[in-house]
């Protein structure tokens, strides 16, 4: 397993950020999703050793995060939310100073800070003072000094926050093929959905300090038995028409209509007032929940 | 260039333990100093004193054999005393005292104003650019942030104290061609290393102590500034007034100072110099005297060309209450300053402590 907690608990004077969480996480990209406040960025400072605990266990990579801290924080590379780039330094230094902190050799810091600045885009950069960055050179910069070990497992908190829509793809895209194609694990600590959903296989719903909802993403994006996408050649508003004749509720998303079908109704009905309007079916399938559905309905359970 | 164009190639080299992980640390932060040319001047400054001490320990040497090579000079020995002329190695100990004394004071300057240009940014940039993370998410732990921070501070102390005094001390030891002259003078070196220690791990918590007080380095360097010169000033104009024996404890440098004369012993050697002086004088008085009853062969052709010894300086007649001189150290007792300046270091662990807190804080 790649992380395992239990029963961690956390306060700061009367907040509770962490609530007795206990969960298992598998290896592979995982999503960390939580309002703020959720406890996310806890979780991540529990997991490196950063915070003392009150209560709770838990191993990260096998390790246990209370006695084997160092060793965690070798093994794993964490991209932080704040900006954390001091000024007056170059690129490829800042990155190699991160190398040699986690007890890289100078040589062998330097050298791999430069193919790790190709790797993320910032080689023509690399001699340029940290300070004259963009936003999204910063945050590349920061997962560059993040992997220059090579690490095991990778932990980004808020990687998008504050970027514009092409910074923002280009670090989704960087950690989609770190963890697809270079195999490197990850946690993605985010509240933005979609980020959560182009990078992660797996999810972690946090709420109030709490476990909220976990697993596989397909797999919580459960079918519905009685809603299906169905889009057709001909008029789309013509045949949501003939579809409410019959008591069947049909509202135009996007490129389709979205049908809602009545109790004790089956999908034939579709198949059918397609055949009587001499309409042609070019989609159907079950409506399946997305994310964000899934997040508030946790959130929903949990008030 | 296209994102992930590269590629991306896994390492499997072997990382260190976490023994000297605070050296990288020193390291980043000697380098990232050296781009200020004000410390270039500082440290070039403070190697005048450094010659100089060497120059003076070469003399010395030269001086202890007779050399051929000082007679340009003879002018500058002919007014000292006849006892020191005669046998100057029963003086070296107390000279070679004196000198290194006299450079640790003049370098205890260039050591504050280094402190002050090398200092403030040490936390404080990185509490003011969230940096904290970027060492404790890694295998760095607080007491290998300190160290590695305080030795920042260390190498440049250590540049202009510690590194001179043994260089002088080689170079003198070379030039006395005594092998005795270790066993005259190896407390001295001691000493100095020792005083520079104290520099160093004063000078550097505390300056640490108040990096981590505020973000902003300028209101750092103010608060280095004010311990530094208000401080003294404050000590002097109470001693001044008040007069009392205390009065240089609120001095920072003047509690240095008295560790530094504790540690060298510099008023021994001090009273040394003012009975030698003394007895000069007094033999230079006896053979002006006319006396027609005894004569002293040992005047009978005493040249009265040479310019008369210096006044001597008096011994132990130092008092808190009176402008001091070199010759003077404080007549209150060290372990006072020792414990001001043990008190100044637990203020300023307590504070390190308290202000970086790793990263465990809500936020």
């Amino acid at each position: 397993m790649l992380i395992e907690l239990d029963g961690v608990t956390k306060t700061y004077g009367k907040v509770a950020a962490l609530r007795g969480l206990s969960v298992t996480l598998p290896e592979g990209s995982i999503g960390l999703l939580g309002p703020n406040g959720a406890g996310k960025t806890t979780m991540i400072r529990s997991l490196l050793g950063l915070i003392a605990l009150d209560a709770g266990s838990g191993r990260v990579l096998g390790m246990d995060i209370r006695t084997s801290r160092m060793d965690i924080r070798q093994s794993v590379g964490f991209v932080p939310e704040d900006e954390c780039l001091f000024p007056a330094v170059m690129g490829v230094q800042f990155v190699a100073y991160a190398g040699e902190l986690v007890g890289m050799q100078s040589r062998d810091a330097l050298q791999r800070a430069h193919e790790v600045l190709d790797y993320v885009g910032l080689g023509e950069a690399r001699y340029r003072r940290v300070e004259s960055y963009s936003s999204g050179m910063k945050q590349r910069l920061k997962i560059a000094s993040a992997i220059v070990h090579d690490p095991r497992l990778l932990i980004l908190d808020e990687p998008t926050n504050g970027m514009d829509p092409a910074g923002r793809e280009e670090i989704l895209a960087l950690a989609r093929d770190l963890s697809h194609a270079k195999g490197m694990s990850l946690v993605f600590s985010s509240h933005l959905l979609p980020d959560v959903e182009a990078v992660c296989e797996d999810v972690v719903v946090l709420g109030r300090g709490r476990l909220l909802a976990q697993g596989r993403i397909d797999a919580l994006k459960q079918p519905h038995d009685r809603q299906f996408e169905v889009r057709v050649k001909g008029d789309q508003l013509a045949f949501a028409g003939r579809l409410a004749a019959r008591g069947i509720d049909a509202a135009p998303t996007d490129d389709h209509l979205l049908v809602q079908l009545p109790e004790g109704t089956r999908s034939t009905v579709l198949w059918e007032t397609a055949d009587q309007a001499g309409e042609q079916l070019r989609a159907l399938r079950p409506r399946r929940s997305t994310l964000e559905e899934i997040f508030l309905s946790a959130l929903a359970e949990q008030d | 260039m296209p994102i992930l164009d590269q590629g991306y190639q896994h390492w499997n080299g072997q990382l260190r333990g976490h023994a000297w992980r605070w050296l990288t640390i020193s390291r980043q932060g000697a380098r990232a100093q050296l781009k200020n040319r004000w410390v270039w001047v500082t440290i070039i400054g403070a190697c005048l004193p450094a010659f100089i001490l060497s120059g003076f320990l070469v003399l010395w040497g030269l001086f202890e054999q007779k050399s051929s090579l000082l007679t340009p000079l003879l002018f500058l020995f002919q007014g000292l005393p006849e006892e020191l002329r005669a046998g100057p190695r029963g003086y070296r100990t107390t000279f070679w005292t004196l000198a290194f004394n006299q450079f640790l004071d003049i370098q205890l300057f260039f050591a504050m104003a280094l402190v002050l240009l090398v200092g403030p940014e040490l936390i404080s940039q990185d509490l003011r650019f969230n940096a904290m993370p970027l060492y404790f998410a890694r295998p760095v732990r607080r007491l290998d942030y300190f160290t590695g921070k305080l030795g920042v501070i260390a190498a440049y102390l250590g540049a202009i104290m510690v590194v001179p005094v043994l260089l002088a001390f080689g170079i003198g030891f070379a030039f006395s061609l005594d092998p005795l002259v270790f066993r005259d003078t190896w407390r001295v070196l001691v000493a100095s290393l020792a005083y520079g220690a104290v520099v160093v791990l004063s000078a550097g918590t505390l300056m640490l102590a108040i990096s981590s007080l505020s973000r902003n380095s300028r209101f750092v360097g103010a608060i280095w500034i004010g311990l530094w010169v208000v401080s003294g000033v404050a000590s002097t104009v109470l001693n001044q007034t008040i007069h009392k024996e205390w009065c240089p404890l609120l001095s920072y440098t003047a509690n240095l100072t008295r560790m530094r004369d504790a540690m060298l012993d510099s008023q021994t050697s001090w009273d040394k110099v003012a009975a030698l002086f003394q007895a000069g004088q007094n033999q230079l008085r006896q053979a002006a005297r006319p006396n027609p009853f005894q004569r002293r062969s040992g005047r009978a052709n005493f040249s009265v060309g040479p310019p008369p010894p210096p006044a001597p300086p008096t011994a132990g007649g130092s008092s808190a209450t009176n402008a001091r001189g070199p010759w003077q150290t404080s007549s209150y007792p060290w372990q006072w300053s020792a414990a001001v300046l043990a008190g100044l270091g637990v203020l300023s662990v307590w504070i390190l402590a308290t202000r970086v807190r790793s990263v465990d804080r809500l936020r």
